[in-house]
């Protein structure tokens, strides 16, 4: 099932085109991976996608509905969850009542998941009661996870979910998508594209706000403008 | 709410209940006069500051308001008993005019962000001023008089079952999905919005709930009063009160405001003995005091030490409430 359907999504910010004309569908129990160097407007493109703010032009879809003009409350209520890459805590409450402050999507059969099984799968477990302002970088991303989760997604947006991870925490966060994979439609953006490809079904590079190349992990790898525009970073590989 | 939430707050609905029953019977006790005046001044500030409490205090949009909110319960409340309406029905008028003056404020002014709505809250009190001056119907400069006078008693004991009630009521629901959705919104809206939490529309709901506790104590306060006149009713010093009660004693919790409120009747009383020109001067430097030394108000001040102390962890939603 299609869950997200762009066409032609195209977001301005004065004189910078952050996001020109960028088409793609993610289907459920998927893993889209979405690379490219810093500034390829990765991030503009989820906040487009969550609601953040509307496309300049171009369409949404999601869930079989046009969301292009939704406001990003209702479209977490159909359904789509996003973490933020500069995370977003509030840090005044505890890691519980970050996660009980989600409203599950409308529609959810799934009764909605305990609020400490939640924070068990991204390894928070033991520091439910403690303050989200006094968490560490790398628990303040996997508490985006759980918080996203708990709205009972159809499609979660992970926006560098493993910056600020220690290598056992980053791979366990892995092995959670792998998981949940059969259940939702999930978007990866990362910087660690080699740590990251082997859990994605399918990969989209972005430079300069377009597409660049799209495919399968492994077509991804060796192409030749991808390997470009990582030049320095991953060419290497 | 679940069966733990629910035991964690049994204790303190208790006490509320114990203490507004105390209250409430004092003059059976034969309390003296002064007695039972105090005591309702305590129960009003605790009103009008939780009131105050559930908007601001939860969602961190400040409002100046609530006094002009209060006003607008009493005068509508005091012309519907005047026009013959039996009394449930004059406070229930009252509170229905609160609400609808909120709603047109924070329709008006919660779709955006930050001061906007602290500036709609301003203008707003200072408009009730003006056209409650110039209205036929409520009497204009010269105010507005109660034409059958009802027992003391009687609005006596609403304001304090009012405390209790709205005491409980955000005791409740801070251990509440709803009230932590309301402090995600004080703490990130954008957070909040990607959670699914409907902001504006839960800011407008809580103002308009916050606005009918306001009216309510307005209502009950016209009548104790039985006479209300604009600049009184409408001065600004009562959105002060519901602002400061909270602020000082400790705001998003339920304690807070009922520690603020005895402060706050305890300094008017001595300063009523001592230095009866200097009240406002000395609320102010209370204002700026706390808000200088603990933000977050007396009795979480208060508690943090405590709480440095017990080895034991808290459990979640104990954290930043009072007792
Ligand atoms: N709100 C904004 N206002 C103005 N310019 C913006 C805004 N958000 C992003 N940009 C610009 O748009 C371009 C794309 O930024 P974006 O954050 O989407 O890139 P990214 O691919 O997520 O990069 P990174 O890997 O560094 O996170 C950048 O040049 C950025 O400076
Ligand atoms: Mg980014």
């Amino acid at each position: 099932m299609t869950l997200l359907d762009l066409r032609d999504v195209t977001k301005r910010f004065g004189g910078l085109q952050a996001v020109g004309g960028v088409s793609l569908g993610v289907v459920q129990g998927e893993v889209l991976g979405l690379f490219g160097p810093n500034g390829a407007g990765k991030t503009t493109l989820f906040n487009l996608i969550a609601g953040s703010f509307p496309p300049d032009a171009g369409s949404i879809r999601f869930a079989g509905q046009d969301v292009t003009r939704l406001p990003a409350w209702r479209r977490a209520r159909l359904g789509l969850a996003r973490t933020f890459q500069v995370t977003r805590p509030f840090r005044d409450l505890t890691a519980r009542e970050n996660v009980l402050a989600a409203v599950p999507r409308r529609g959810s059969t799934t009764p909605a998941a305990p609020a400490a099984r939640l924070l068990a799968e991204v390894g928070l477990d033991g520091r439910a009661d403690d303050r989200a302002g006094d968490l560490t970088l790398g628990m303040l991303k996997r508490l985006e996870v759980a918080r996203a989760l708990a709205t009972d997604p159809l499609l979660l947006l992970l926006d560098e979910p493993l910056a600020g991870l220690t290598g056992r925490e980053a791979a366990d966060l892995l092995a959670l998508v792998v998981r949940l994979k059969s259940r939702l439609g999930i978007v990866i953006v990362e910087h660690n594209v080699r740590q990251c490809l082997p859990v994605c079904d399918r990969a989209v590079v972005m430079e300069g706000g377009v597409v660049i190349a799209s495919g399968l992990p492994d077509a991804i790898r060796t192409d030749p403008r991808v390997i470009r525009a990582y030049l320095g970073q991953e060419a290497a590989e | 709410m679940s069966g733990r939430a629910l035991r964690t707050v049994l204790p303190g609905l208790l006490l509320i209940a114990a203490l507004a029953l105390l209250a409430a019977s004092l003059p059976a006790f034969g309390a003296s006069r002064y007695a039972q005046t105090l005591v309702y001044y305590l129960a009003y500030d605790i009103v009008l500051g939780q009131s105050w409490n559930l908007m601001s205090g939860m969602t961190g949009y400040v409002s100046f308001a609530h006094g002009a909110l209060a006003g607008l319960g009493a005068y509508a409340t005091v012309i519907a008993m005047n026009a013959g309406w039996p009394v449930p029905a004059a406070l229930a008028g009252g509170c229905l005019a609160s609400v609808a003056g909120s709603f047109v404020v924070g329709a008006s002014s919660l779709r955006l962000r930050g001061v906007a709505f602290t500036f709609a809250t301003l203008f707003f009190q200072q408009l009730a001023l003006l056209i409650l001056r110039k209205l036929p119907l409520s009497g204009g400069p010269g105010g507005l008089a109660l034409q059958d006078i009802l027992p003391l008693a009687l609005p006596q004991i609403l304001m304090v079952a009012l405390a209790a009630l709205a005491t409980a009521g955000v005791l409740i629901l801070r251990r509440s999905r709803l009230g932590i959705r309301l402090l995600a919104i004080r703490e990130d809206e954008d957070a909040a919005a990607a959670l699914g939490i409907g902001v504006t529309r839960l800011k407008l709901g809580v103002f308009c709930a916050s606005a009918a506790i306001a009216g309510a104590a307005g209502a009950a306060h016209g009548l104790f009063t039985a006479s209300l006149y604009p600049d009184d009713v409408f001065s600004v010093d009562v959105s002060l009160t519901a602002l400061a009660v909270p602020m000082i004693g400790g705001m998003a919790t339920a304690g807070g405001p009922v520690a603020g409120a005895a402060l706050l009747v305890g300094i008017g009383e001595l300063l009523q003995i001592f230095a009866p020109s200097l009240h406002l001067v000395v609320i102010g430097a209370l204002l700026l005091a706390v808000v200088l030394f603990m933000p977050r108000g007396l009795l979480p001040f208060l508690a943090a030490p405590l709480r440095r102390l017990s080895a034991a962890p808290q459990p979640a939603a104990e954290r930043g409430t009072a007792p």
